[in-house]
């Protein structure tokens, strides 16, 4: 059984820029609000008629460009987002024929900041059963529609920004390389913690105008911000814990964590807790702001540009958000 | 050693008067994940299992309890899973086989010893009941099944395939709620229009489903080393279903041998294959050691198939 690897990357960051300040001029906040609470500075928002699958495939094409395998040659399609382009069918079809490479499987994953892992999962399990020798991982959201830009709704509209990231899964032939082990997480006890209610199928019907253009909308995220933090930095650690332990490593071995962009305060908090010094932690929310499914692949991408990620890496890639979902993967690179 | 299902169960609402049809409608409050919940219970403990014992849940579903997090997450807490991991697969009519595909990688990867792999849909959420509507919502029901999957030594799965063509995604879909749209992904206007309500090109479903059912059965088939005549039950899917006649003839497989899964309930999407398993086991129309050939084809486009032994 031979092991998963990654062998090319891409991104697409969409051409328009919004600081905090910009922000200031729809709701009551401001630059150093915002910064204080979550770290970022700035983050990216797609154009009209610009979707998560249109966002993913630049990047998907330049993950295959770094792999040097044609999209003809790829075998199948995980695409990881909450913000698809239409309701129905999945992004990653949309996707697929943006690629024009009818025919492969092609599904989506919708496991939120935690939908890159699980889907990295899956393709390394695709891998490892030998099912299939070429996985493209696509990871692509537009928040930028779905959130709420007044100040009711900057509480969490501020965190989130629009971006697309994929990776190439092959497998290795260096049993010391590759995906080393993988571990995903739920506890749906605090789905309500993080979540965004409508459409939803639990309501009769799903979707009205009540619920899109009320006095209170019910189609916009909302968050207890407290409640995740705690959350967050706990099953951070301990799924960080789990892979290491799996591995037979320790904090100490690792090289570099990857973890999901949410909040810059969260993921320094994770790093005291694992006495990882500021270069072994790769933070890149300040310029980008949360991207959700996107974020572990555009810092992955950041990586390996800036040289963070070298031949013989071992990288812990980890994940929390809604669902809760949390995960880890460690690859040695 | 094959990947098998070890426990398979089906729940399904009462039934109610859709135009001149009958379909499982769930008037409760309550998603997918709810009909789920009673289906795992009976799947797990025909395992003979427990649900400490569960490793790993998938669920498929177009239609999910909210938005997001999506109904794995609630699925998982509402059956008492722990902090089991919970993957929620978009995979439309294929949905069930593309979880397929995906458990069994899993545990024959050695990553999980047992899987949870859930269908559900509550379409009538979602669907447009008014006279206009009516074509298109009498084709859908809601209902669920669950199977719970793991390892046994003798026979089990022998094949899945699964594909998809995202070219021609709006001969078949639901539009808004719509990310790409700005500045908001749905308005009142895209609502009053009908937009979150599904549409379908009947003429162009029909003409590719017609084509892709037999095709991914004679593909699966292959797959598994089997011929058609050694292959005990068929059950197709399609949302027409003249698409399954016209397939199941394309086949020439006698009428005894094969099963429409949306004969009676209509069009269940994700959860239409393994509800039409289940009750066919229930009926005693398959027994056990009887091999069968499951194949759907749908939204997306999406299609697939597999040959098992349950």
């Amino acid at each position: 059984m031979r092991n998963a690897h990654i062998t090319g990357v891409g991104r697409y960051v969409p051409p328009k820029l919004v600081t905090n300040r910009d922000l200031t001029a729809c709701m009551d906040t401001s630059d150093e609000w915002i910064q204080q609470r979550t770290g970022i500075q700035q983050r990216y928002y797609s154009e009209d008629s610009v979707g998560a699958a249109d966002m993913g495939v630049l990047a998907a094409r330049e993950a295959l460009e770094r792999a040097g395998v044609r999209a003809d040659q790829v075998d199948c399609i995980i695409f990881a987002t909450l913000s698809p382009d239409v309701d129905m069918p999945s992004s990653a079809c949309l996707l697929q024929a943006q690629l024009n490479i009818g025919g492969v499987p092609a599904f989506d994953v919708r496991n939120q900041c935690s939908g890159f892992l699980y889907s990295l999962a899956t393709a390394n399990a695709f891998i490892k059963a030998g099912r299939f020798a070429r996985v493209l991982v696509v990871g692509g959201e537009v928040h930028s529609t779905g959130i709420d830009l007044t100040t009711r709704g900057r509480d969490v509209a501020v965190i989130f920004g629009d971006g697309a990231a994929a990776a190439l899964v092959e497998p290795v032939d260096d049993p010391r390389k590759g995906i080393l082990t993988t571990h995903l997480h739920a506890e749906g006890k605090y789905a309500e913690k993080l979540w965004l209610e409508c459409a939803a199928a639990r309501e009769r019907p799903r979707l009205t105008e009540a619920m899109v253009a009320g006095a209170a909308p019910r189609v916009f995220p909302r968050m207890e911000g407290r409640y995740v933090f705690k959350h967050a930095v706990q099953r951070f650690t301990e799924v960080i814990n789990e892979a290491l332990a799996a591995a037979g490593c320790t904090a100490a071995d690792l090289d570099l964590l990857i973890p999901h962009q949410a909040n810059l305060r969260i993921s320094q908090l994770v790093a005291l807790g694992f006495d990882l010094p500021e270069e072994k932690v790769l933070n890149n929310i300040q310029r980008y702001g949360n991207t959700t499914a996107a974020s572990i692949g555009l810092a992955l991408y950041e990586a390996i540009e800036t040289g963070r990620v070298r031949d013989g890496s071992l990288l812990c890639l980890a994940a929390f958000g809604a669902g809760f979902t949390w995960a880890s993967l460690l690859i040695r690179w | 050693m094959p990947t098998a299902l070890l426990g398979l169960a089906h729940h399904l609402p009462a039934s109610q008067r859709v135009g001149s049809a009958q379909r499982p409608i769930f008037r409760d409050p309550g998603g997918p994940s709810d009909l789920a919940v009673p289906a795992a219970r009976q799947a797990v403990r025909e395992a003979g299992l427990t649900p400490e014992q569960v490793e790993f849940v998938i669920f498929a579903t177009m239609t999910p309890d909210v938005t997001f997090p999506g109904a794995a997450c609630y699925f998982q807490d509402k059956f008492g899973l722990g902090t089991v991991g919970a993957l929620d697969v978009r995979g439309q009519c294929a949905g069930f086989l593309m979880g397929l595909m995906i458990a069994d990688d899993y545990l024959r990867a050695g990553i999980y010893g047992t899987v949870l792999l859930a269908a559900g849909e509550v379409h009538s959420a979602g669907l447009d009941y008014s006279e206009a509507g009516e074509p298109v919502a009498r084709l859908y029901g809601d209902g669920a099944a669950v199977t719970l999957l793991g390892a046994r030594p003798d026979s089990g799965l022998e094949a899945v395939v699964c594909h998809s063509d995202g070219r021609h995604y709006q001969r078949f879909w639901i539009e808004y709620p719509s990310s790409r749209q700005h500045p908001l992904r749905v308005t009142v206007d895209d609502l009053r229009e009908g937009k979150h309500f599904p549409r379908i090109d009947r003429e162009h479903v029909e003409r590719f489903g017609v084509e892709r059912l037999p095709e991914v059965v004679r593909e699966a088939l292959r797959a598994a080393g089997a011929s058609a005549e050694q292959i005990d039950c068929f059950i197709l899917s399609h949302v027409l279903p003249e698409v399954v006649e016209r397939s199941a003839a394309a086949l020439a497989i006698p009428p005894a041998r094969w099963i429409a899964a949306g004969a009676r309930h209509g069009h269940l999407t994700a959860a239409a294959l393994p509800v039409a398993l289940s009750e066919a086991r229930t009926a005693g129309r398959i027994g056990t050691g009887a091999r069968v050939c499951l194949a759907a084809c749908g939204a997306g486009y999406a299609w697939g198939a597999a040959v098992l032994t349950v």
